[in-house]
């Protein structure tokens, strides 16, 4: 089954397309009662910090149409309780592991990227400039293309592991910020991150996210993230890996023929958990059905000219 | 932690746009008072995120109790016999088992459900529970017969229509100063739930209690149901409770 799905990120070789989302899919381990986690292409698991982060004061999530918005804060067990408790166990069930990174500096990034060069069973590392929840670092790396190239440089050189950087959708230009990541050494870019929104209680009249601003997730999104890995797909060489909104296979397909080489599921995860595997049985089916790999769907976005 | 496809098998209405939902999935449902699951019907993508409810029966078949306050529980009261139903289960931390002491089960409006559960589950070695439940009126006071089967049961409405008038605080503390040594488990808004504490840690009494929060996962990997504890850390309600010892969360006020 798995060669029919092989794909390739650079040099790094996946059995499938398609992976979970960093913040939707916990640490991986939490699933093992629902499925085999070694069948997911990859787990992009809760962002990093170098040090335990406790997160924002509550209400953290609440619904809105068609999507949810969120202000958890990056809460995680920091890299020590990551690599001692959580890592060995992914390795033993073969899970395939990104390591989704926050640190609030250039050299925060950095450190995390060489601690991870040396654990074992970290397949990449996805670097998060562009959580929008959290008050230093985060999107504001993202948004300017110098300071993303920068994050990006001082990681590529603290690191021989693949690495992809997460893209903001807040980023007053999108394409310099991806062009800048690929010129310094990013081998993938995953896109997108949550885009900033609120919500209020109007019978209280209080925000209904605690921080006020969360950033908003989910089917609401597709379109934008979309879009937006079709720009990117027209201005750089690296792969893409697809985020926003994908619920099912069909939504998968759009963002391969968007430009998309891999996708990431994740609001959908709170959904129903098994959605990731459910679209990688859809995806081989079809791949068997039509003779191909996914990647040949990869940019194959017709578009007829109005006077054709 | 299971992820079932289940059959909606019995839609009971009761009053005020409360409905018992029974489903049953083609293995047993599993879980233990004051757990609970996280469930979807087959709808499409609003609401995305599924609810939270208590379970009230498991075994062959499980079941919910619903109280209709907005779109998604709307839509599962309105469902029908036959419909699909996505339950994730069981989530959380549930009550502890009762001792040999005299339970004291104390409800405020849905918060009934969890522990109707818990009242069916109490066996002969433990004394006959005792049920305080409050709504706000006559008419939000649903199940009440058969929680009379299973307790000796006190009613209380803010209105008076049924029962006491006012909150379900006096008749606990007014059971509490009857010296038979007790245990408290406890479901309700927030407001009830610290008053109820309260009035335990001041008798002494050990409390448990059932939180709420909005929740994203219900599983501990989203990191969206946080609470504050007594020490101010936080505390995750899918994972860490929903149950939780009243002083852990209100603990030190004396
Ligand atoms: C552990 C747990 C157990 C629960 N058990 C039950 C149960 O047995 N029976 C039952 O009827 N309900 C139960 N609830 C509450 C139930 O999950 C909410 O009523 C439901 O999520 C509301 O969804 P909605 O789409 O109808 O409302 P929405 O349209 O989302 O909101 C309508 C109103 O409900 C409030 N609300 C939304 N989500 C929650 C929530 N999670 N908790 C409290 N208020 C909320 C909103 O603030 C708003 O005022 C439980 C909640 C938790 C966390
Ligand atoms: C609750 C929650 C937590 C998230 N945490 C992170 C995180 O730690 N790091 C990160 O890079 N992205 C995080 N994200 C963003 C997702 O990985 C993803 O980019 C975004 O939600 C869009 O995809 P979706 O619409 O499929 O959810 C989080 C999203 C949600 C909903
Ligand atoms: S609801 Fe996701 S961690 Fe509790």
């Amino acid at each position: 089954m798995n060669d029919v799905l092989t794909t390739s990120i650079g040099e790094w070789q996946l059995a499938n397309p398609v992976m979970v989302a960093s913040g939707t899919f916990g640490y991986g381990l939490e699933y093992t009662d629902l499925m085999d986690i070694s069948r997911l292409g990859a787990i992009s698991v809760k962002g990093i910090s170098l040090n335990p982060r406790l997160g924002n004061p509550p209400p953290r999530v609440c619904e809105t149409p068609c999507g949810m918005l969120n202000a958890i804060g990056l809460a995680n067990v920091g890299y020590d309780v990551f690599v001692n408790e959580k890592l060995p166990e992914l390795r033993e069930r073969g899970a395939v592991v990104i390591v989704n990174t926050y640190g609030t500096s250039t050299e925060e990034f950095a450190e995390l990227a060489r601690r991870f060069d040396q654990a074992d069973g970290v397949a990449a590392l996805e670097v998060n400039i562009s959580c929008p929840n959290v008050k230093s670092g985060g999107m504001h790396f993202g948004a300017d293309p110098a300071a993303a190239a920068a994050v990006t440089a001082a990681v590529r050189q603290a690191t021989s592991l693949p690495v992809i950087v997460k893209l903001s959708p807040e980023a007053p230009d999108l394409r310099a910020v991806a062009q800048a990541v690929q010129g310094a050494g990013a081998d993938a870019l995953s896109l997108i991150n949550t885009i900033r929104g609120m919500s209020i209680n109007v019978r209280t009249r209080t925000p209904r996210i605690g921080p006020v601003f969360g950033g908003l997730s989910g089917p609401a999104i597709r379109p934008i993230a979309l879009r937006m890995v079709y720009e990117i797909y027209q201005v750089v060489d690296i792969p893409l890996i697809g985020i926003g909104g994908i619920t099912c296979f069909r939504d998968a397909l759009e963002f391969f023929l968007a430009g998309a080489t891999a996708i990431q599921v994740g609001t959908a995860n709170f959904k129903n958990p098994l959605t990731a595997i459910e679209i990688i049985d859809q995806l081989h089916e079809y791949c068997i059905a039509n003779q191909i790999n996914p990647s040949a769907l990869t940019g194959q976005i017709q578009i007829s000219s109005p006077n054709e | 932690m299971n992820y079932w496809t289940c059959t909606i098998t019995e839609i009971e209405h009761l009053q005020s746009g409360y409905a018992l939902l029974r489903f049953s999935a083609d293995e047993a449902i599993t879980g233990e008072p004051g757990q609970f699951v996280m469930v979807r019907g087959d709808w499409g993508d609003h609401p995305i995120l599924p609810r939270a409810f208590s379970l009230v029966e498991t075994g062959p078949h499980g079941a919910i109790l619903v109280r209709a306050v907005g779109t998604g529980t709307e839509k599962l009261v309105q469902m029908k016999p036959g419909d699909k139903l996505f339950v994730m289960g069981p989530c959380g931390r549930g009550y502890k088992q009762p001792t040999s002491r005299r339970p004291v089960l104390v409800a405020g409006g849905v918060g009934v459900a969890p522990l109707l559960f818990l009242a069916d589950r109490i066996d002969e070695k433990t004394p006959r529970p005792v049920f305080v439940y409050g709504a706000q009126t006559s008419a939000d006071l649903v199940l009440t017969d058969r929680l009379q089967s299973l307790a000796s049961l006190e009613l209380i409405t803010e209105d008076g229509s049924c029962g006491e008038t006012g909150l379900v605080t006096a008749p606990l503390a007014r059971l509490l100063n009857d010296g038979v040594p007790s245990e408290i488990y406890a479901c309700g808004p927030t407001g009830m739930l610290s008053a109820v504490a309260q009035i335990a840690m001041r008798a002494g009494t050990d409390c448990e209690i059932a939180f709420e929060s909005p929740m994203a996962c219900g599983m501990g990997t989203c990191k969206g149901c946080a609470i504050h504890d007594a020490d101010g850390q936080y505390r995750y309600v899918c994972s860490d409770g929903p149950v939780f010892d009243a002083r852990q969360i209100y603990g030190g006020t004396n």
